[in-house]
């Protein structure tokens, strides 16, 4: 009977230990996944402020979890940003986008390209 | 010896269960290419639909960004990119299958660009019983060398008949009625997601994962045919 407490013991110690060693998440990606398969199963105005408030939920929450905004959401609400006209907040976070990830310079700056373009188009 | 009896028993055990289980393969001996090339960022294509189900490929679309950077990889964004290739006349993905990738390298800086396709989004209905089925194929391919660097498949199989409705004629139609009505509202979407983080189970991590590089021994689902291996 003892032996059989021991083995019970030592396997929820195990349990406890390997639960406690799990890889914490990366990123913190909020309700990404859901309001952009809201506002793609009814693209409304409505549900593509509420994307972009999510978007913006992602990295605000992201800095106070002390964690890197994950890949490709400073670009998106930089995209959202340059659709409404809104060309300098666009290439903030375009370039935000660049020098977290270098991977996307090549991209981000073409993006950036436009928006200055339509920057110049607004102001004339 | 009676000390032992446990162990030998186990020694005994092992290699017959490991016998009957599914044949496992390791990250580093089924997708070499992804640690000599070690793509960092990944394009993802739109799906290509091969289920019956129109609004598969929009739906489908918004599920594989995320798991894609929580395995470490640098994922363009997808509303975005999904945008510039319909600007550029790029509709369907399945014309892009056999042509050089380097365009991608060029246009966006991608390493690799991920084709997802759809395989199965569909209810079945048997008599009195209905499963929903989403199977999706994944194959990520360099845009160096056009080779494929990742291959798999995630499927997931839900029952939706739901509980007993007894063996009368009037369980029977309970049933029937019961299958029609979560049919009518079920939604594919978490399973879709479900389906993707058991096929990048297999994917070896990114730059940006803590286990980049380390996870060469990580084992998994064999699902290449014994056939088909060219090794």
């Amino acid at each position: 009977m003892r032996k059989l407490c021991w083995g019970v013991f030592f396997t929820v110690l195990c349990c406890l230990i390997s639960a406690g060693c799990a890889p914490k998440k990366i990123y913190y990606f909020g309700n990404y996944s859901s309001t952009l398969y809201s506002f793609e199963k009814n693209q409304t105005d409505e549900l593509l402020l509420k994307h972009q408030q999510e978007l913006e939920t992602i990295i605000t929450k992201s800095e106070t979890k002390n964690l890197p905004v994950p890949p490709g959401i400073y670009a998106e609400l930089g995209y959202i940003n340059l659709k409404s006209n809104n060309s300098k907040e666009a290439i903030r976070l375009f370039q935000a986008e660049s020098q977290l990830y270098p991977e996307s310079k090549h991209l981000m700056d073409r993006l950036i390209e436009s928006a200055e373009s339509k920057n110049d188009q607004t102001s004339q | 010896m009676y000390k032992y009896r446990y162990l030998i028993l186990a020694i005994l055990i092992a290699p017959l269960l490991s016998a009957c289980g599914p044949k496992m393969t390791t990250k580093s001996t089924e997708f070499p290419m992804m640690y000599e090339e070690r793509p960092a960022s990944i394009l993802i294509l739109p799906p290509i639909n091969e289920s019956t189900a129109a609004d598969a490929k929009e739906y489908y679309s918004t599920t594989i960004q995320e798991p894609l950077a929580y395995s470490g990889y640098y994922t363009f964004p997808y509303p975005i990119t999904s945008e510039i290739l319909k600007m550029e006349g790029i509709y369907d993905t399945e014309l892009l299958v056999n042509l050089p990738l380097s365009k991608f390298k060029e246009y966006f800086g991608a390493d690799a660009v991920l084709f997802t396709t759809i395989k199965k989004w569909d209810l079945c209905y048997i008599v009195i019983a209905s499963t929903l089925t989403v199977s999706i194929d994944c194959d990520l391919k360099s845009t160096t060398s056009n080779q494929t660097l990742w291959k798999y498949t995630g499927t997931i199989v839900v029952d939706l008949s739901g509980g007993n409705g007894g063996g009368t004629l009037a369980g029977l139609v309970v049933k029937v009625v019961m299958a029609a009505v979560q049919t009518a509202v079920a939604d594919y979407v978490p399973y879709a997601r479900q389906a993707n983080y058991r096929a990048l189970s297999s994917m070896p991590y990114g730059k940006y994962h803590p286990q980049h590089n380390k996870d060469q021994k990580i084992q998994f689902v064999d699902q290449t045919p014994e056939k088909t291996k060219t090794k």
